[in-house]
């Protein structure tokens, strides 16, 4: 098993080396990180020749990408090519509020989801089951800026006709947050919207593979054996059918929420949420390569966990699974 | 078992619901504190030193103009008013152009130390230290001297190096030079600000949220704020804004040009202003050897002004979407050097009215052959001008940009209904203003300057011969040199007569069709009284310390 992960962990580390000189190249290739002082007719000369001095902007690409793996090895993934400004302390705080958003709607979508999808499978083709079906299927083909959207609009209108506010459209906080439970509620005001968005995608998709995986399970020989051992159904469902029918989501799970930390780009932007998702896009706008690198680095790395995390639960959730 | 299920579902759900909605639902609708007024915009700055590059955005100037205040600022008909000068600066000698100003007698810093003479001193030091990341050092590399005496400052410029904008110069936001001295200046400011010169000085900031600023009490320069605190939210989706506007959230906001502001203007609850501002689009000609022959030829150029509706081009645009109120608001554009809010704008264009008759009467006159005798909607005859072919033209702008195809396509349109053919030559903008401008092989050229206040004292770079941004090769000597002259004319008055006199040859030239200024927009909650829409970079907060507002 320890051979496994080290040899999975060396393998990513490779991944990682080729997909940051790609990227590298790409973001330095297609965009000016000057471009927009440049195009200023009074911009000081002196400033561009100090900036692209000091970021070594005049240098081959090959070159910079050098001094960004020095930068981000000794000195924790450098600074923005405009203003000198440190990249990891912002990467931290946009990668805690991610978190928060992403951990809150996985595992509430992971609870709905399962309940439906077990549901749905014990269920198959009774109102219930055809409901879910119709569900997940709209679920997965709404757009995620356009539910986004449809729920601000939603809660504004409810705002407006009885002046009570359930939650707000936008921001991580209030302007008045306060401590304490007055700062949990205000923040559970403002991230309910963007979790609600989260949530529709996940619970469609979950529930669907949770149904299909059920369906499965439940048919296979073994539960019917422990049926025909006169074993109660809950005993059958819980103890025989469920675990291993979760085998298949887990890996689902993992991936996707290996995925969402890197930021849920639309929603976090549609929700001005400060994460790592809405940090990428203005990053990428700004045609900066350190940001963009530090955080392809950070949602690489996340990926590549998770997913090891994902193989790992799954030789636990089923003992035949061996590790060469 | 079904109904143990069923009851296991609804008990989940029932948690999930109340666990959110639950002690929200309880939760009174949040109103801001008293005296408290909540702007959304849609970018944060990343510094609050504005002098620096990467403070260099409309956002820091939003946030930061109340709180470092300039001697002078821009109010909303562009014009620079006293705050800090105690009057407004003199020119003493025009060659060498020296200029005296003083800083009020009760200008003072926030704490308490008094601004003085040596605070521009040590503003000018700052901005022309090299190792700092100063944004623009225009006009302040050819000063030669900055004397000072108490409150009292006195600059000369180097001989022939009169810097036109001089007295938006001076007016700059002074730097206190008791914080700047020994500072890394690149590092200062950048999240936090425990100094202010203007009504409101920082408070607070939660970066990717808010930014918070509060009435300044030690500001005695002019009338206290009223407002006990102005909150930035930043909001980068522009539908977002909108929500929250309507949802309270927010009570002020600059958007971008959205179909929601139709709807807005509509709503009692919200005052709506809009008007022009300093971004102009435009359609250049291309005169150099990459151009087509036919638009070297003026009489060509005169047929092609005539030819495009562009009141209609406004209307199409902004004013029948319902995005301005009316044409009042947003005035067909007919300069190019000045924006019709400003005091010496001259409507040199308005001798070119549409008239496709005149159109057609002229290209004849030039001789041409080929095109059509009346406009004529589904036109395919194209006129063939005496040795410069067929009126066949590049149109180059961006793709992906709504409202410059649609100028496009009535242009087109109109065009092609007297003889005259347009080519859609769209790129992606990197690739068009990178590439294809500089490189002078296109013929027509739309595109929109971004200007401000001093700009129009720089037009020699824009239409002088041999201008850094004269894209056109366009030369007129005369104009030229006019231009040239004004750019080191300190007296405005002299500086505007010379820029439209100067302007009146170019109308004359058609070297290119000025299109449209494009408008800001400024929505207020009605309970906030006394925003007004300014066009400069001094953004709505420029008289911050007015505002009131009702519960």
């Amino acid at each position: 098993m320890l051979t496994y992960v080290i040899r999975r962990l060396l393998y990513s580390i490779v991944v990682l080396v080729a997909a940051s000189f790609i990227i590298f190249t790409f973001v330095s290739v297609s965009a000016d990180p000057l471009s927009f002082l440049k195009m200023q007719p009074t911009a000081s000369e002196i400033t561009i020749q100090n900036i692209t001095k000091r970021k070594h902007l005049d240098e081959p690409i090959p070159v910079r990408y050098l001094y960004w793996v020095k930068d981000a090895l000794t000195n924790k993934f450098g600074t923005t090519t405009i203003g000198d400004r440190p990249i990891l302390p912002d990467l931290t705080r946009v990668m805690g509020h991610t978190l928060q958003l992403v951990v809150a709607s996985e595992l509430l979508a992971l609870i709905i989801a399962v309940a439906i999808g077990v549901f749905s499978a014990l269920r198959q083709y009774s109102a219930f089951d055809y409901a879910a079906t119709t569900f997940s299927f709209v679920g997965l083909a709404t757009p995620v800026f356009w539910l986004g959207l449809m729920l601000q609009v939603l809660f504004v209108n409810i705002y407006l006709w009885f002046d009570v506010r359930i939650f707000y459209t936008a921001n991580l906080s209030g302007v008045d947050p306060g401590t304490g439970l007055h700062f949990l509620l205000d923040r559970i005001q403002h991230l309910a919207l963007p979790i609600m968005t989260l949530m529709v995608a996940s619970i469609a998709s979950y529930s669907r593979y949770m149904r299909s995986s059920m369906l499965e399970v439940i048919n296979s020989d073994y539960v019917r054996t422990a049926r025909a051992k006169g074993l109660p159904e809950r005993r059958v469902i819980m103890r025989h059918a469920f675990r291993n029918a979760l085998i298949p989501l887990v890996t689902i799970v993992a991936l996707n929420f290996g995925s969402l930390l890197g930021g849920a780009v639309v929603t976090e932007t549609v929700f001005a949420l400060d994460g790592m998702g809405l940090y990428f896009v203005n990053q990428l706008n700004a045609g900066d390569p350190y940001p963009v690198m530090a955080w392809l680095m950070v949602t690489a790395t996340m990926v590549i966990v998770f997913n090891l995390i994902a193989d790992i639960a799954y030789g636990y959730l089923d003992p035949r699974v061996r590790y060469d | 078992m079904r109904k143990r299920w069923l009851l296991l579902l609804t008990g989940t759900l029932a948690l999930v619901g109340s666990l959110i909605v639950g002690p929200a639902a309880t939760a009174k609708s949040e109103a801001p504190a008293a005296g408290t007024v909540i702007i959304g915009h849609d970018q944060e700055p990343t510094t609050l030193n504005f002098y620096i590059s990467e403070g260099n955005l409309y956002a820091t100037s939003l946030a930061m103009s109340p709180v470092l205040v300039g001697g002078m600022i821009y109010n909303d008909k562009a014009k620079l008013i006293p705050v800090l000068f105690d009057g407004e600066p003199k020119i003493l000698k025009a060659e060498p152009l020296t200029v005296t100003f003083s800083y009020k007698a009760n200008a003072k810093w926030s704490d308490g130390r008094q601004i003085t003479g040596n605070d521009f001193l040590a503003t000018y030091r700052t901005i022309m230290n090299p190792n700092w990341d100063i944004t623009s050092r225009e006009g302040w590399e050819d000063i030669a001297s900055v004397k000072v005496k108490g409150k009292t400052v006195t600059v000369t410029w180097k001989k022939g190096k009169a810097y036109a904008a001089w007295d938006a110069l001076v007016a700059s936001s002074p730097v206190p030079a008791h914080k700047v001295a020994g500072q890394n200046f690149n590092d200062l400011w950048r999240d936090s600000i425990d100094i202010a010169s203007g009504p409101f000085k920082f408070l607070s900031r939660q970066k990717g949220t808010q930014l918070v600023l509060a009435r300044n009490d030690a500001y005695t320069a002019g009338p206290k704020a009223k407002l006990d605190r102005i909150v930035f939210r930043y909001i980068p989706s522009t539908p977002s804004i909108f929500q929250a506007l309507q949802s309270g959230e927010i009570q002020v906001t600059e958007p971008q040009p959205q179909l929601q502001i139709v709807d807005i203007r509509k709503n009692p609850r919200f005052k709506v202003q809009s008007g022009p501002g300093y971004f102009w689009e435009h359609m250049d000609i291309q005169f150099g050897p990459k151009g087509h022959p036919a638009l070297k030829q003026k009489y060509i150029r005169q047929a092609l002004i005539q030819g495009i509706n562009r009141a209609q081009v406004r209307e199409a645009l902004y004013v029948r979407p319902g995005l301005v109120g009316s044409v009042k608001e947003l005035p067909v554009l007919q300069s190019h050097i000045f924006k019709p809010f400003e005091q010496y704008y001259q409507p040199n264009w308005g001798i070119w009215k549409f008239s496709q008759r005149n159109v057609i009467a002229t290209l004849k006159k030039g001789g041409c052959t080929g095109g059509p005798d009346v406009p004529t909607a589904n036109n395919d005859k194209i006129w063939t001008c005496p040795g410069v072919g067929k009126l066949s033209f590049r149109f180059t702008t961006t793709s992906g940009n709504q409202l410059r195809a649609l100028t496009f396509e009535i242009a087109q349109k109109q065009l092609r209904s007297v003889g005259i053919e347009l080519v859609p030559r769209f790129g992606p903008a990197g690739t068009v203003f990178g590439q294809v401008l500089p490189s002078g092989d296109w013929d027509i050229f739309m595109f929109t300057w971004v200007g401000g206040p001093t700009s129009s004292a720089t037009s020699f770079s824009l239409y002088g011969c041999g201008g850094d941004q004269n894209y056109m090769n366009y030369c007129n000597k005369k104009a030229s040199d006019l231009l040239k002259k004004a750019q080191f004319t300190p007296d405005p008055n002299e500086r505007a007569k010379l820029l439209n006199q100067a302007e009146k040859i170019m109308a004359q030239d058609v070297m290119s069709i000025p299109m449209y200024v494009r408008p800001g927009f400024l929505i207020n909650a009605t309970s906030v009284k006394g925003p007004i829409l300014n066009p400069t970079q001094q953004g709505s907060t420029w008289n911050a310390e007015t505002w009131t507002v009702s519960a």
